[in-house]
């Protein structure tokens, strides 16, 4: 779990100097980079999961608008009589992660978006279904009926991407590139969301049945292998002896590098111990200084968000 | 000018109560009740600078309370809770006092603006405070969504704090009650903002305190 604060990461940074770019290398979800696409700076961002890269391209670098009212009608049908489940290749999904009737429009919409010649649109349509993927993984565990039909809740998110999209003119650029892949350009700032090897979150789980489903096959495990292995040596693991080589190649450019993470359940003493002071080591090379900021969100159960800067 | 004179006077004023709870925060020990005068005092500049034709703050509050307790929330974080809810909109007192008191809608630079205020709510307090405190964070993100298009972070589900998410709820309640120039709807009754909170669970709020929500409110009989 991540809670990026972008306005904060401004201002730390800007305490050093003033930036009129940013890279970031990898990100953890599209939306939380929304407050920095619509400022004054270009966004230099890369996914290395491509199902990732398509959301945020559909949801952030979008300047033409949203999904047109003419594909709404078109691709937008009611499923009056269900589908043959057998022919659904999300059939194993049934009841564990979704009703029947779910299923058959998962089926309908990821076969439907095919048939939209312009690849804007079609990306912004299955962009649209991870949000919907989110309502219904997130209601499923409660008991709250669910009042918005298939059809009514993508025509919703539709119109909330148009929403989201709406007067953005921001110098975004997207790729999706593998790490150990990924050319370094002269930055004055790369930032580095930090990813936790064992985190288990709703947003990992939606990720990977994104994933699964982006690539029109049911196999949760084989989309958890995938992600982690687009993320292998940018996971953080406790339980490994550290290695930021990757880290400390993508900054190699950057005039400043920030590492931003959420801390839970654990003492800021022990984060400082378990991922402060084997980064300064790292970065060492590259870096004279750094500076490490902290707020809290709720002290109660330890939890904390940090930003740690290095620059000189 | 962004600020005017008379806004200006109230920042300070505003400011100054808020240190002032901060610092009997940390400093004594003093009642529950001592605090939430304090606060009530700073909340009610609050709604009176951005012209609430009712108590806005307190309204907010007192949902906010009566979902925390039934959510589990107690001690500290209830108290955080309390005074986010009470300060919640202070950083609307930065802003131009006519996109306040604006009976029209929001153009796009207003709405932007108006989008502000959590940030500088959260900014306003936290310059006030020597020690690390969750008030100003909760304050920040009350107008986060669940689903993650919210702001000013955008963040997503259980990123969102506990009691920011019950603050979001409170505040949307509290606004259906009451006019509002950025929303042509009015909604007529209890019953018919619980059906726009059930038909924003797992979009706009968390599914399970509007859950719990819809079993509390008043127009569930209950009370």
């Amino acid at each position: 779990m991540l809670r990026l604060q972008s306005s904060w990461l401004l201002e730390a940074v800007g305490e050093i100097g003033g930036v009129d770019s940013i890279f970031f290398p990898c990100f953890h979800r599209f939306s939380a980079l929304s407050w920095l696409s619509r400022k004054e700076i270009t966004l230099y961002l890369n996914s290395p999961i491509d199902s990732q890269a398509m959301l945020a391209r559909a949801w952030l670098s979008n300047r033409d608008g949203g999904f047109s009212e003419k594909n709404l009608q078109k691709f937008n049908q009611v499923i009056k009589k269900p589908l043959e489940l057998e022919m659904n290749p999300f059939k194993i999904w049934k009841e564990r992660l979704f009703t029947s009737q779910q299923l058959d429009y998962l089926f309908y919409w990821r076969e439907a978006a095919y048939e939209i010649d312009d690849e804007k649109q079609r990306e912004i349509f299955w962009a649209t279904v991870y949000q919907i993927l989110s309502y219904w993984l997130t209601n499923k565990d409660f008991a709250g009926r669910q009042i918005l039909e298939p059809d009514q809740i993508m025509a919703f998110c539709i119109e909330q991407h148009r929403s989201f999209v709406k007067g953005r003119t921001g110098r975004i650029e997207i790729s999706n590139i593998a790490l150990d892949e990924l050319a370094v350009d002269r930055n004055p700032l790369v930032a580095f969301p930090l990813l936790f090897d064992d985190e288990e979150t709703q947003e990992t789980e939606l990720q990977t049945v994104f994933h699964a489903w982006f690539h029109g096959h049911a196999d949760l495990e084989q989309a958890r292998r995938d992600i982690k292995n687009c993320l292998r040596r940018y996971l953080i693991s406790f339980e490994k002896t550290p290695d930021y080589s990757t880290f400390v190649r993508l900054a190699a450019n950057a005039d400043m590098a920030v590492l931003c993470w959420s801390g839970r359940d654990l003492p800021p003493k022990l984060y400082e111990q378990e991922i402060v002071e084997p980064m300064r080591s790292a970065f060492s090379s590259r870096y004279n200084r750094s500076r490490l900021f902290f707020k809290a969100v709720d002290r109660s159960i330890d939890a904390y968000d940090y930003l740690l800067v290095f620059h000189g | 000018m962004l600020i005017s004179v008379f806004n200006a006077v109230l920042i300070v004023l505003v400011t100054w109560l808020a240190y002032r709870y901060f610092e009997l925060r940390e400093r004594t020990s003093p009642t529950e009740e001592r605090y939430s005068q304090f606060v009530s005092g700073v909340a009610s500049i609050v709604d009176r600078i951005e012209g609430y034709d009712a108590a806005h703050s307190l309204e907010v509050a007192q949902t906010a309370e009566k979902l925390a307790l039934a959510a589990g929330l107690e001690g500290e974080q209830l108290q955080a809770l309390k005074a986010a809810a009470m300060l919640h909109d202070v950083g609307e007192t930065l802003l131009p006092r006519e996109i306040l008191r604006t009976a029209e809608r929001l153009n796009d630079e207003q709405t932007y603006l108006m989008r502000t205020h959590p940030l500088l709510g959260e900014l306003h307090l936290k310059s006030r405070m020597q020690t690390p405190d969750e008030v100003p964070a909760i304050i920040r993100w009350h107008h986060e969504r669940w689903d993650g298009l919210g702001y000013p972070d955008n963040l997503k589900g259980e990123e969102i704090p506990k009691a920011a998410r019950i603050l979001a709820i409170a505040d949307a309640i509290s606004a259906m009650r009451h006019l509002r120039s950025y929303r042509p709807k009015q909604y007529k009754s209890q019953k018919d903002i619980d059906a726009e909170i059930e038909r924003q669970a797992g979009l706009q709020f968390d599914p399970e305190l509007a859950a719990l929500w819809l079993k509390l409110s008043p127009a569930a009989g209950n009370n």
